[in-house]
Parts: C-alpha cells; structure tokens; sequence
C-alpha cells in the first residue's frame, strides 16, 4: 500500500498560532514527499477538526495521519480514535509537538516557525515507516491488596469490600488503627477519635470480602496491572490466632513490662500484649525482643495459664503468595523526632511533650485516664503550645504539616476543659484553620480565652531570670505584633510536631516500583487532576503517604483510591499499549543479556530452542533490552531503526 | 525588572554578601526570641528585616538596632528560611558607616582597631590595639586595665612589640579580595 500521508496543523486557538505561522507550516509540508493533503485548522482536537481527518481518509484516501499540536500525553488517544474510526490502524498516526516543544518556549516568529517545520518534517519522515499493531487486553484479577491499616487503608478496604470484591489489608503492627486510634478528639467538631473510629475497625475484622493480614508484610511484588503477584510475610505473633480470643490472662501473668508503643512510653504493656484495648484482630503478641523466655530460656508463664493452649513459642514466619489486580497504599507517615531541635528542649525537660503524647495523656483510656499533669504528678496553671516544630523550616521539613494549627488549638480546648483556670499560651507563626469549621472553631477557642502569641519561640529553658521564673520552664520569644522580646514562664510545653514520611518509605516506593518526590512522600500521577494514581498502572495511593493531611481529606482520598479500584474491576480488563519489544529468534544467540537487564522480568531464556522470549504482557516498552542486546536481534516496536533514523533524517534537512 | 527601576534599600541589602535571601523572610520572630541583646534594641531583628523591606532606611540607621548585635549568631542558626540576619545586620552596619550614620555605641572602634592590627601584622597585637582602642574613646577607662596589663607583661604574654606573620604579601591578596566583597 502506497503510503498517503495527511498532514494537520492546529492553531491552537493562539497558543500556536500566536507564534508559529502555521500556515506556511502547512504549506511546506505540502512539499513533502508522500503528503498528499496539508491543512491547518483552530483546534484540531475539537469534533470538525477530527471530522476533518476521517473525510480525508474517506475521501481522498489517506492512510498515514501526522498531526502538529500538542504535547502526546494529552491528546494522541483523542487522535489515534479518529485515525481508527476513519477506517485506519491507529498506530498509523503521528504527533509532533509543536506547543510545549515550540511555540511556548520560542520567541521569535521565525524561530518557532522553522522549529515547526523540522517538527512537523521528522514526523512526515517517521509515520512513512509505521506499521500496523494491535493492542492487547488483559483481565484484570477482581481483587485489591491495600497496604497500611490506619483510617485510609480501613476506608479504602470498607468501600472496595462493600462493593463485594476482596480485599487483603496488610497491616505490620499487632492492631489496624493507626496513627487515628491514637487521638482523643479530633477538630473541629471534637469527635472522640476512637469511638469513630473503632466501629469501622469492628467491620473490617468481621467482614467477609476483607482478609485482614495483620502483623504481616509485603516481601516482594511483581507483575503489572490486572496481575500483580504479592509476597506476604506473616510474621510469628507466638500466639495461635485461630485459638486466641483476646481474654488477656496471658497479659495479666506475664512478668515483663514495656515501653508501650501505643502509649508514647507514657505507659508499660507487658511482652505478651495487644496494643490497646479495642485492637483488631483482638489477639495478643509476644513481643520477642523483651519476652523472657525468648531471652533467658524459661518463664512459659503465659503458655501455662492459656486455657486455650493458643500460645505457640515454635511458630515461624510463614510467606503466603496471592494474587490482585490493584494495589493502594495507605502507609501512613510517623511524627517528626523534636529531640532535634535542641533549645526548645524536648527530653531533656520533664515536662516538655510532643503532640502525640499529649493526645494520649488527655485520652481517658490513656496512661494518666486524662489527667493531665506534671511528672512530679501536679496539675499545670500554665501551658505553652509551640507550633510549627520541625515544619516551615528548611533544616527540618519546609512544607506545613497542614495539621498542627488545628490540633493545637483543639488542646487548647481539651486543656481549659480538663484543667480548672489554667492558662494556655499559643505561640504560632501563622494560623492555617483553611477547612469546613476550621476557623470558626478558632473563634471558639479565642472566645474560650486561649492566649495567642504571633510569633516562634527562640528556645525553652530552665534558666530563671525572675523570682517568678523559679521552677518553671520559660519560653523566650519575640511577640511579634507587639515587637518586644519577652519570656512567658509556664508548666508545661506541647510540641507541635510535623508529620514526616516514613522512615521506610523509599524502600516501599522500589518495592512496589513507584516514584517518590520531596522529603519522601509517594508522588502522585497529577498533583491537580491525578492525585491518587501514580505512574505505575494499577497502583494508587491514598492518606498521609502521599504528603500531610486530616482526617476529613485522607477519608476523601481513600474512598477517591477505591473508585479507581473498582472502575478498573467492573471493566475487568485493560488495554496494554503495543509498542512492546520482541526478538528475532533467528538472530538471538542465547546470550541471556537482556534477561538481566529488563526490568519487569518480561524475558525468559527457552532451554529447548536456545533463544530467549519476551512475555507481551509483563514488557512495558522500555526498550532496555533492545540498546543490550550485543546481537541486534531485537526490535522495539512503533521504535524501529526505519522509523528512528528516518525522523532524525527529518529534523537534520 | 526594567532598567529604569531605582534601586530600593531593600536592592541594596540584598546585595551585600550573605544577605540575598531577606526577601524571603516569614517574620517568624525566631531571631528576636533568640536574641541575647534584643531587649536593648529599639527595633527586633525581625523588626529590621521588615524595617529594609519597608524602605525605611533612616529610620532605621538612625535608631540604636544594629549596633547592638554580638555575632552570637543564635538568630542565623535557627532562622528557618537561612535568613542570616547577623550578616545583615552587618552589612546594615557598613552601609550606616559609609553613609555617615554616627554608631551609639564603642563597638565599632573595637571592631576597627581591631581589624587594623590582624591587617598590619596579620595577627593580634594586643598592646598597640588595646592603647589605640583607649585613645579612641576613654584613654582614663584604660587604667581600670592597668592590672590585668601588668600581670599579662610579667608572664610574658603580652610583647610590647608587635610579631608579624610570613608571608604578609599573600595575606595582603586575601584581605584585598574580602574588601572588594563589600566586607570592609
């Protein structure tokens, strides 16, 4: 077949047009060899600018389309469905870029319009060369794996199973729950965390699409959307969880106290424990590092008194293999270590707490039952509330953790309510209260007589000046609004510690070959339009792993996730571009090269012929293995020399 | 910008050496509540960074503020956007000299008799700085030091002739490039 290329240049409304003389652009590609009709039209990408390409094959008899816009990433699906409802292959299309790669990063006319032209020449040039390819679908397996068990991964899991398909929550703690569980109210509406919290805990244990992997961990994942192959490692708990039903005897008798965890080391847990009361699964743990009999070789207290017999000191890891079609990670951040910060003191004062510890302090069921006092076990008259500690600064984390404000001032309100008269000291830099009650809740605890401070402190010491600065922890600042330097002594101190990533999350990101930006969170496809896929297909990801949020929008993002999840599911395959490498069996020595080299394990050597395979399904198209490959043997496809050289050929004339 | 643009006093700071990032100050206040002088300055350090970007040049060089400043550097070291508000504040110092601002306080003389005998001799001299400091502001204020002088020439740690270092030419090429760098 004779190949008749039709040529299209796009104004752009005056995005192109505005610099580019498309005009003559169309008018020399009418010189080119094989171009049989050249035009130029306002916006190609509208249905008479299609229309116009799916005449022309009809008419005139078209069978190679170039179009000259925009950047493919947009619209070459838009353009490839016209190229094929005209009657064509659509990979008989080609796009040169001419808006991001020309006419918006050009000045000068003639400049931009010569650029076109070479443009428009490489693409003529390439799409002579084309051949037709067939996309392939694949089925996408029904069910989700979602990693992490706080409020994200509990939302996700609760709308995808809702739906009636499976999911797998793996969660590497004893206990879904997350950072969540550990609050007492949340702002602005003062909801008890927990008790909103705990009921979907419940609903996620008992529901029968959710297989809740607990105390587990992704080893290792392969394969590609629709068909991801996942490596569980259930770690050994020593407790038999089929036997176990959470009575706590074991807890009772078990002779070894803890740092708990859960409690911010403000209280003990016992080697053998679940986290918190309300845990799911309610099963107990033993804690290897700390049991006795793991250290010393006896004790079996726990054993002894099971009358389940459910403790099991022989049990090992086991690594389960399973297979899903999606993958959302909801892996949470940690809160940033303010020991950093030395002059504001932080282990070093008693009585200067991070916020998580102060969350459990006033939480009833925490260490003191809500009490808030001192170490030396008084009541505080006086409490300073620093924020914006390790955020908004370029030697810790530039960005604003978007929470600290908001929780600050709802310990404000906890503090008034909890402690009779006392006074509460808000040292800010500025107040961010941007949600849904957000800053009427501000008015509210202005109105409760919180005192506001504009202005970071320098540092916290023990270091009196005054009589009255005896035995108090000063804060020495700058009240800003005033422009005096002060010192405000008081009690107690609460830091406002940011949210970070976690301290793993560069090694989740390569285990589940997703890009991570900034200071460690995951990047999303789109930070406007895409804000819950990431470049790797059938990935999502959803809460605090993607960058500091609230309740309200981490719930937001998770439901968002699990859409995605199901939009996939119910159309129960994917298209998978065609442009995939592949070898010349008569060429291929056997080497196994490329075997190493590819990244998504798509090649195999087949022992019985000598040659090696490529996998259509796993290859993405990188063409690694076609630049490795010593013997030339293999060909990317829609990447062909033909096709590569003759586009170089047309830039260069 | 145009070409037409006058130069602000902001422009101005901003091209001494280690100030160019003041225009992205948050005014935090960190540097005034880490200040060690600050309650004796009629503006906080915060306060003179907004005082440049204001414009309100005389005002400032006029007031006591940035002499005051003791190059601890606690304000440089927690400053959250790297500010450096001390070399600012320096170069805030050398602009007041060069303009003919009178300092308040003796710190400048210090600093100036100082300076003159490391560029002399390339090391301190601590007879002939300390004599020419009090001929400066207070030569009665120098018996008051007349003790600790005499205790430090019967040890033999204060020469009453000035060492020299070698090298003196090389030492001249680098104090040389300092000063083209507006550090004077």
């Amino acid at each position: 077949m004779e190949p008749k290329i039709g040529v299209y240049i796009c104004h752009c409304g005056s995005n192109i047009a505005g610099t580019v003389d498309v005009e003559k652009v169309a008018e020399y590609a009418r010189g080119l060899p094989s171009v049989v009709v050249s035009r130029d039209y306002k916006f190609m990408c509208s249905d008479p600018g299609q229309d116009l390409i799916k005449k022309d094959i009809k008419e005139l008899g078209v069978n190679r389309v170039v179009v000259a816009s925009c950047s493919p990433q947009m619209h070459e699906p838009t353009f490839r469905r016209a190229v094929q409802d005209g009657g064509l292959n659509p990979y008989y299309f080609e796009m040169a870029n001419i808006r991001e790669h020309c006419s918006w990063v050009t000045e000068s006319r003639k400049e931009a319009t010569d650029k076109a032209k070479a443009l428009v020449s490489a693409a003529v040039r390439r799409v002579f060369y084309h051949q037709p390819l067939e996309n392939k679908e694949v089925p996408v397996h029904p069910d989700t794996l979602i990693v992490g068990g706080g409020i994200a991964g509990i939302q996700a899991a609760l709308e995808i199973a809702n739906s009636g398909h499976k999911v797998y929550l793996v969660e590497r703690e004893p206990s879904i729950g997350g950072h969540m569980m550990q609050l007492d109210k949340t702002f602005p509406t003062l909801d008890c965390s927990a008790c909103i919290l705990t009921p979907k805990m419940s609903m996620v244990g008992a529901h029968p699409q959710i297989e809740l992997l607990a105390y587990c961990e992704v080893d290792n994942v392969s394969g590609y959307v629709g068909n991801f192959r996942v490596k569980i490692r259930k770690k050994a708990r020593y407790v038999d969880t089929t036997k176990c039903n959470g009575c706590g005897t074991c807890m009772t008798k078990c002779p070894v106290k803890v740092d708990s965890e859960f409690d911010e080391k403000l209280a003990k847990r016992k080697a053998i424990y679940t986290p918190f009361a309300q845990a799911v699964p309610n099963v107990t743990t033993i804690d290897r590092e700390h049991c006795t009999y793991f250290l010393k070789g006896k004790c079996r207290a726990c054993e002894k008194f099971c009358e389940r017999n459910a403790v099991n000191f022989e049990q090992e890891d086991e690594v389960m293999d399973i297979e899903v079609g999606n993958i959302i990670l909801t892996t949470g951040f940690k809160i940033f270590d303010p020991s950093a910060i030395k002059e504001y003191g932080y282990g070093r004062y008693d009585n200067v707490l991070t916020s998580l510890e102060f969350e459990r302090m006033v939480n009833s069921a925490g260490p003191t039952m809500g009490h808030i006092q001192l170490k030396n076990g008084q009541e505080p008259q006086s409490i300073a509330i620093i924020h914006c500690v390790g955020s908004r600064d370029e030697k810790y984390h530039e960005y604003c953790s978007r929470v600290c404000c908001m929780y600050a001032m709802k310990f404000a309100h906890l503090l008034l309510e909890h402690v009779h008269g006392c006074t509460v000291y808000e040292f800010y830099i500025d107040i961010r209260s941007f949600g849904k009650g957000y800053e009427e809740f501000y008015n509210r605890v202005q109105k409760e007589g919180t005192v506001f401070f504009r202005g970071r402190p320098g540092e916290v010491t023990d270091v009196a000046q005054t009589p009255e600065e005896k035995g108090k922890l000063i804060v020495q600042f700058e009240d800003t609004l005033v422009g005096k330097q002060r010192r405000q002594p008081v009690d107690m101190v609460i830091l406002c510690s940011g949210i970070e990533a976690q301290t793993d999350a560069a090694d989740v990101a390569h285990k589940f070959n997703i890009s991570l930006g900034k200071e460690n969170f995951f990047t999303e496809k789109h930070p406007k339009l895409d804000p819950v896929a990431t470049m790797t297909d059938g990935i999502f990801i959803a809460g605090c792993c993607q960058g500091p949020r609230d309740i309200p929008d981490t719930v937001a993002q998770a439901s968002a996730a699990a859409a995605r999840v199901l939009a996939l599911i119910n159309k129960g395959k994917v298209e998978i571009e065609a442009d995939t490498a592949f070898i010349d069996e008569a060429r291929c020595s056997g080497c196994r090269i490329c075997n190493l080299m590819c990244p998504y394990t798509a090649i195999s050597y087949i022992e019985k012929d000598k040659v090696s395979r490529i996998n259509e399904a796993l290859c993405k198209g990188c063409g690694t293995c076609v630049a490795a490959c010593p013997s030339g043997a293999i060909t990317h496809k829609h990447f062909t020399n033909d096709q590569i050289n003759a586009e170089l050929e047309g830039i260069l004339v | 910008m145009g070409d037409n643009a006058q130069t602000t006093f902001l422009d101005e700071v901003a091209a001494l050496p280690a100030c160019g990032k003041i225009s992205e100050c948050i005014q935090c206040g960190v540097c005034s509540g880490s200040c060690t002088t600050a309650t004796h300055w009629e503006y906080p350090p915060r306060k003179v960074i907004a005082m440049v970007r204001s414009g309100l040049k005389d005002e400032l060089l006029k007031s006591n503020s940035i002499w005051f400043c003791v190059s601890c550097y606690l304000c440089t070291a927690r400053c959250p956007r790297d500010i450096k508000p001390a070399s600012i504040v320096h170069g805030l110092e050398s602009i007041a000299l060069k303009e003919g601002y009178k300092p308040p306080t003796k710190t400048t003389t210090m600093y100036k008799t100082f300076s003159e005998s490391i560029v002399n001799n390339g090391r301190i001299y601590e007879f002939g700085f300390m004599f020419k400091y009090y001929l400066q502001t207070n030569p009665l204020a120098a018996l008051k030091m007349l003790p600790t002088a005499l205790n430090l020439l019967a040890h033999k740690r204060m020469p009453l002739t000035p060492k020299k270092v070698k090298g003196k030419a090389d030492l001249r090429i680098i104090i040389n490039k300092l000063s083209a760098g507006g550090g004077k």
